[in-house]
């Protein structure tokens, strides 16, 4: 395979293995690389073109690793699905770690390794990419569900032979489609004919879509038992113990936790404990969040309200209080962090008996508030700081607020349910929730009908006042600039109807730049957006 | 630091470095090949070798051994052991005969791969050092749903104590350290519905050890 025209990156800390490597690399063909020295370097070249293939020393210093580093570049949506990672280690011990993360390299080699191997393995990796390109390519950012499926049959009639891979695939294809009858049966013919851990996990996630939980609950555990090292089996099964028994899904993830170290697992169990008043333990799992990187790509606000709420819920306020300055420490300053601070004093303060401290921390959180556009975490935070100070009418404005923002966001209205049941509110926090939620769907599809039946002008001047009011939407954001987007193809180009969708997709991106119909709406706007209007960067 | 821990980080080290040495004498040997410095570089792998499999012996001992079983492309696998093997076999005085149509045709199997290769390379330099004219490896699929690897040769073949599951005789038979963690790789092996993997050793014109994998 000639592999004189892939351009690669190669990431280590230490300039003698750059140029080892980089000498490797070129004695496979590969001369065309750009180097980093830590995670900073990396995201930048990242960001600023695409590359074939990446290679990555897990020991990157500075108590980052190349491991989070691969885990934040996938989520991040920074690495295609032919970019190659492969990761290079001098630990024997790695290879525990590699099929234990969420994320896996596509390979990893033990040091020292020669030129050969190298290039053999890149080969490898690349020629198994190519196989799988015609699946890959509709499992973007929305996945055509029908044509990747299209893709995985015409491969298997092909008897190609990374069949398992075809397999696994198509699995995972169904259960995101939402077919989990397909699905399980996908599973279930890979595993009569073999044992492997991630149809057996499959299996168990199609069996819990299909509302049978006490058989994937079955599953999951004979899996953990045979798999200690899989940690997909972990994290499904806390999943489905979360709603039902916290307690049991706590020592799941604190095993999990045993297999392999995991910032995102750390964060999980300090939530499980914090719940479940186990606060010494959930003082720990954030503490340990925290300390792990230094670097500070990796840790989020969560991590440090975490903290303080686990050591105030002991006690130890001045620890909380620590840990909410030392936020200023470690995060940009921004509006979210200043009201995120001030609501979390007020909740430490309240916790200690300080009354007049805590209520002028609540007072500076709705303050520094008005007028800003603030995350979702930042917002239940201050309703939770308004609930401990009494405020329960302004608590349930705020959260009211949130659900019409994120309405389409299942993760944000269970957390605001939480916040609804820690203030004992449980009931009417569910039929408040829901009440909004419906109504949101109704605007939505009023909207989209009016757009259907030919009334632009009504459909748009409809969303127009909602994306106004309700700036943390993305969806209706989306359907403002898709309204707008239409009158322009129906009526000819228009000035300010293509910079007013501009608008609307940069406030959608804004609001959750993940959102399902991003791509499609940018697609539209670059489409019919005349030269000179607003650019959108790439997604 | 208690003793046991200091033998295995020692132990860690002194792996690593005999890793480094490995990867001195490849260059050297690519320089400038001979067929000593491709003997030294052998026995460099077969001491990082033993002493890995110490280690591994070690974090079962400590119950912090788990296998990481996913799924294994086997002709990349079967490439991989050849490559792996290729130092010791070049100035063998026998060839290695690979009876192995069978992974094409298996195609993936999930299993450890990192610790199988390490079984299957230390039987396979057993093997070498033992066989008067000739040492086999096949791969082959277990009639009752499971994986055979099997390394033969046509040398003395096992003590008899062996045979009968008993420890290697120190001193006699060498540690019996590459059996004790061959069999331990395959116990490890297991399904959800409560398979194990195994390891058979028997004499049949030579030694015969095979790794059956569930």
């Amino acid at each position: 395979m000639d592999l004189s025209e892939k351009t690669a990156l190669l990431i280590d800390d230490l300039p003698e293995m750059r140029s080892a490597v980089r000498i490797q690399l070129a004695d496979a063909g590969i001369t065309k690389v750009d180097t980093a020295r830590n995670v900073k370097e990396a995201l930048d070249r990242m960001n600023e073109k695409r590359f074939d293939i990446i290679v990555c020393d897990y020991n990157l210093g500075q108590g980052a690793d190349g491991q989070q580093l691969l885990e934040l570049v996938r989520r991040r949506r920074l690495l295609s699905r032919s970019t190659v990672y492969l990761m290079i280690t001098g630990e024997t011990g790695y290879e525990q770690v590699a099929t234990a993360a969420e994320y896996s390299p596509d390979d990893y080699l033990l040091k020292p390794f020669t030129s050969g191997v190298l290039k053999a393995r890149l080969e490898r990796i690349l020629d198994k990419k190519a196989a799988l390109a015609g699946i890959h390519r509709y499992m973007g950012e929305p996945a055509e569900f029908d044509k990747a499926l299209a893709a995985c049959e015409a491969l298997l009639a092909a008897n190609t032979r990374y069949a398992m891979d075809v397999l696994r695939l198509k699995g995972e294809l169904l259960l995101d489609a939402r077919r989990p009858g397909e699905a399980l049966a996908v599973f279930e013919g890979v595993l009569a004919q073999r044992a492997t851990p991630w149809a057996t996990v499959g299996r168990a996630r199609a069996l819990l879509a299909l509302g049978r939980e006490d058989e994937a609950r079955a599953v999951l555990q004979a899996s953990i038992a045979a798999y200690p090292n899989y940690l997909a089996a972990y994290d499904t099964l806390a999943g489905l113990l979360g709603k039902s028994d916290p307690v049991a899904a706590q020592r799941v993830v604190e095993r999990a936790l045993q297999v392999a170290p995991s910032t995102h697992r750390q964060r999980t169990l300090g939530a499980l404990a914090l719940g479940n008043g186990d606060y010494p333990c959930a003082e720990n799992a954030f503490r340990r969040a925290v300390e792990k990187d230094r670097t500070g790509f990796f840790k989020s606000h969560d991590d440090y309200a975490g903290l303080a709420k686990s050591c105030a819920e002991q006690g130890k306020t001045a620890e909380a209080l620590l840990a909410v300055k030392e936020m200023s420490i470690h995060f940009r300053s921004s509006p979210d962090l200043a009201v995120r601070q001030a609501a979390l004093e007020a909740q430490v303060q309240m916790k200690a008996g300080n009354a007049g401290a805590a209520r002028a921390a609540l007072e500076k959180a709705l303050t520094l508030q008005q007028g800003n556009s603030l995350d979702a975490s930042t917002m239940l935070e201050v309703a939770q700081a308004c609930f401990a100070a009494g405020e329960a009418e302004q608590a349930k404005t705020i959260l009211g607020q949130l659900a019409e923002d994120h309405h389409e966001n299942e993760a944000v209205l269970n957390r605001a349910q939480a916040v609804f049941a820690a203030a004992g509110l449980k009931d009417e926090g569910a039929i408040f929730l829901e009440a909004t939620k419906k109504r949101m769907i109704q605007l939505n599809n009023d909207a989209v009908a009016l757009a259907r039946a030919g009334e632009l002008d009504q459909a748009i001047a409809m969303l127009r006042e909602a994306a106004d009011r309700l700036t943390n939407n993305a969806q209706v954001s989306i359907n403002a600039a898709l309204a707008l987007l239409m009158h322009v193809q129906k009526n000819g180009v228009d000035g300010e109807r293509i910079r007013l969708a501009h608008r609307y997709i940069e406030q959608a991106r804004h609001a959750n730049p993940e959102h399902a119909k991003l791509p499609e709406v940018m697609a539209y706007y670059r489409k019919l957006a005349p030269p000179g209007s607003p650019a959108l960067p790439a997604l | 630091m208690p003793f046991d821990t200091l033998v295995a980080t020692a132990i860690h080290d002194a792996k690593n470095s005999l890793n480094l040495l490995n990867a001195w004498l490849d260059e050297a040997e690519r320089l400038c090949p001979s067929p000593p410095l491709a003997q030294a570089r052998g026995t460099a792998a077969q001491v990082a070798a033993q002493l890995t499999e110490l280690l591994v012996l070690y974090r079962e001992t400590q119950g912090v051994l788990r296998l990481s079983i996913d799924d294994q492309n086997l002709p990349d696998f079967i490439d991989d052991l050849r490559q792996e093997i290729a130092p010791t076999a070049r100035y063998a005085r026998v060839g290695i005969e690979w009876r192995v149509a069978a992974a094409e045709a298996i195609g993936t199997w999930a299993f450890d791969g990192w610790q199988v290769r390490l079984v299957l390379v230390d039987a396979l330099r057993n093997a070498l050092r033992h066989a008067t004219t000739h040492v086999g490896f096949e791969l082959s699929a277990e009639p009752s749903g499971g994986l055979r690897f099997t390394v033969s040769d046509d040398g003395p073949g096992f003590p008899p104590a062996l045979l009968a599951g008993g420890e290697a005789r120190p001193g006699e038979e060498g540690s019996g350290l590459g059996l004790r963690f061959a069999r331990l790789i395959a116990q490890k092996h297991a399904t959800p519905d409560g398979r194990h993997g195994r390891l058979e050793l028997n004499n049949d014109q030579g030694a015969r050890l095979t790794l059956i994998l569930p």
